[in-house]
């Protein structure tokens, strides 16, 4: 129920913000699903044209997947509070994300729905434990 | 904390009682104290003194609001904020034509209709409310033109061929019909000039009287000449734009006959109404309005503009992991 909580104030929180629209749209991922990547940080990229996050994490059969996860640039980052040090490697994350169609370990930052991927704020982060919060 | 899965099939289902339950959950919890960095002061970010990388205030904090001060004759100086995401950004293309399209549910103050082109879109724009005029040459040009961004008619990333995906310059007056943010204007004794945070974009109005070049070799951002047409108009004509930058981000085309129109109308200390129109007879039949009387707003004088660039070997690390690498697994029928 606390992880229901959780998902639901970021949701709250995101109500009020507007969706983020970048210069990329979602055609390549699957904007229907939502997926919870759990994993250890091994790069955190502070880059245009999307920041992007690096993770080891294992599949269910606990075979390790290696996942790379973008966010909007880092203008549009900055807007909702991340900056160069928001991850860093070595960090034990739990992030929402919506996934490439094609099956692939590459995600956007982002819940399901009409918006997906396109409002970082909306996806629930925990680093080290604690909830992300700007 | 409950544990969670990794990536499986009951993700989507579970994904789906966790919307049901959000939905559910936000209507009690949307006035809840959740910290919000948007909605801080430009200068208050964060409860304290912010002096660099400022955020623009919402839309919502000043519109309706008047001024205090009526306008300064014959003035554009200052730094103009478009409201960004708030309707500067029009990411399913120009959707001004004809002229203001009437409210309607669905659509958001910036024109866009919610959560279009979340999905991917259609190839053409058949059955968008107001198609342009396009020429047969127009409508080809447009076909031609794959765009990867979130608009009706999105293709994936590795699919498109938007200039942008490889970081060429957006052009003008692309820079104006797609994420407008920010501006700073700045009027010296024979220019005013403008300088575009989207990926630093500059260009120079001149106001000595000059005339347009007749037959200019093609420049991305164009040539332009501006003069004031009363106290609070000023009325800028630019032409001899490179014909590879794209209109707007649907892949309206121009081609190099393109002349633009920009009006820049003062409304008082605050704000500025910019119109944008588009004359090129070889792609429409008709000129028609990409911005009207779109609201900028004056920021205040120490607002410290946040970098917004392109990187070249960024952009190919970036079509390299997300854009060749999520390629659809099997072509779409």
């Amino acid at each position: 129920m606390k992880f229901l909580l959780a998902l639901a104030l970021a949701g709250s929180g995101a109500i009020v913000s507007a969706p983020l629209f970048a210069h990329h749209g979602n055609a390549t991922y699957d904007s229907t699903k939502t997926v919870t990547v759990k994993g250890t940080v091994t790069d955190y990229i502070w880059a245009n044209p999307h920041v992007f996050l690096e993770v080891d994490a294992k599949d269910n059969s606990g075979n390790a997947v290696h996942w790379t996860i973008e966010a909007q640039n880092p203008l549009s980052q900055t807007e909702v509070g991340w900056t160069k040090r928001t991850f860093k490697p070595g960090d034990e994350v739990v992030v929402e994300i919506i996934p490439a169609k094609n099956g692939q370990p590459f995600g956007r930052f982002g819940v399901a729905g009409p918006t997906a991927g396109l409002a970082t704020q909306k996806s629930l982060i925990v680093i080290n434990g604690k909830q992300f919060k700007p | 904390m409950k544990k969670v899965g990794i990536a499986d099939g009951g993700i989507s289902e579970m994904s789906k009682r966790c919307a049901v339950l959000i939905l559910g959950l936000i209507a009690g919890l949307t006035f809840l104290p959740v910290p919000r960095v948007q909605t801080a002061a430009p200068q208050e970010a964060g409860g304290e003194a912010r002096k660099w990388n400022n955020i623009p205030p919402r839309k919502s904090a000043y519109t309706g609001k008047k001024s205090s001060s009526p306008a300064p004759r014959r003035d554009l100086s200052g730094i103009w904020d478009a409201a960004g995401l708030d309707g500067g950004f029009q990411v399913n293309g120009a959707f001004e034509h004809p002229a203001l399209l009437p409210p309607k549910e669905g659509r958001t103050e910036g024109g866009r209709e919610a959560g279009a082109g979340a999905e991917g879109g259609r190839l053409d724009e058949t059955g968008i409310e107001h198609p342009l005029p396009y020429t047969p040459e127009g409508l080809a040009a447009l076909k031609a033109n794959k765009p990867s961004g979130p608009g009706v008619r999105q293709v994936p990333a590795a699919l498109s061929n938007d200039p942008l995906d490889q970081c060429d310059p957006i052009g003008f007056p692309r820079m104006e019909l797609f994420e407008l943010r920010t501006i700073e204007l700045v009027q010296t004794a024979n220019q005013v000039l403008y300088l575009n945070q989207w990926y630093g974009n500059w260009r120079t109005i001149w106001t000595d009287g000059r005339e347009l070049p007749k037959d200019p070799d093609p420049r991305w951002n164009g040539y332009s000449v501006g003069k004031w047409v009363d106290d609070y108009t000023f009325v800028v004509e630019t032409v001899g734009m490179n014909s590879r930058s794209w209109l707007d981000h649907a892949g309206r085309p121009h081609s190099e006959d393109l002349r633009v129109e920009e009006r820049f109308h003062r409304v008082d200390h605050d704000n500025m109404e910019l119109t944008v129109t588009i004359d090129d007879p070889k792609m429409y039949t008709q000129p028609w309005l990409g911005l009207n009387k779109f609201p900028l707003h004056l920021l205040p004088s120490d607002f410290d503009m946040p970098e917004l660039l392109c990187s070249p070997v960024d952009m190919a690390e970036y079509n390299r992991k997300f854009g060749n690498s999520a390629l659809p697994a099997t072509p779409k029928k």
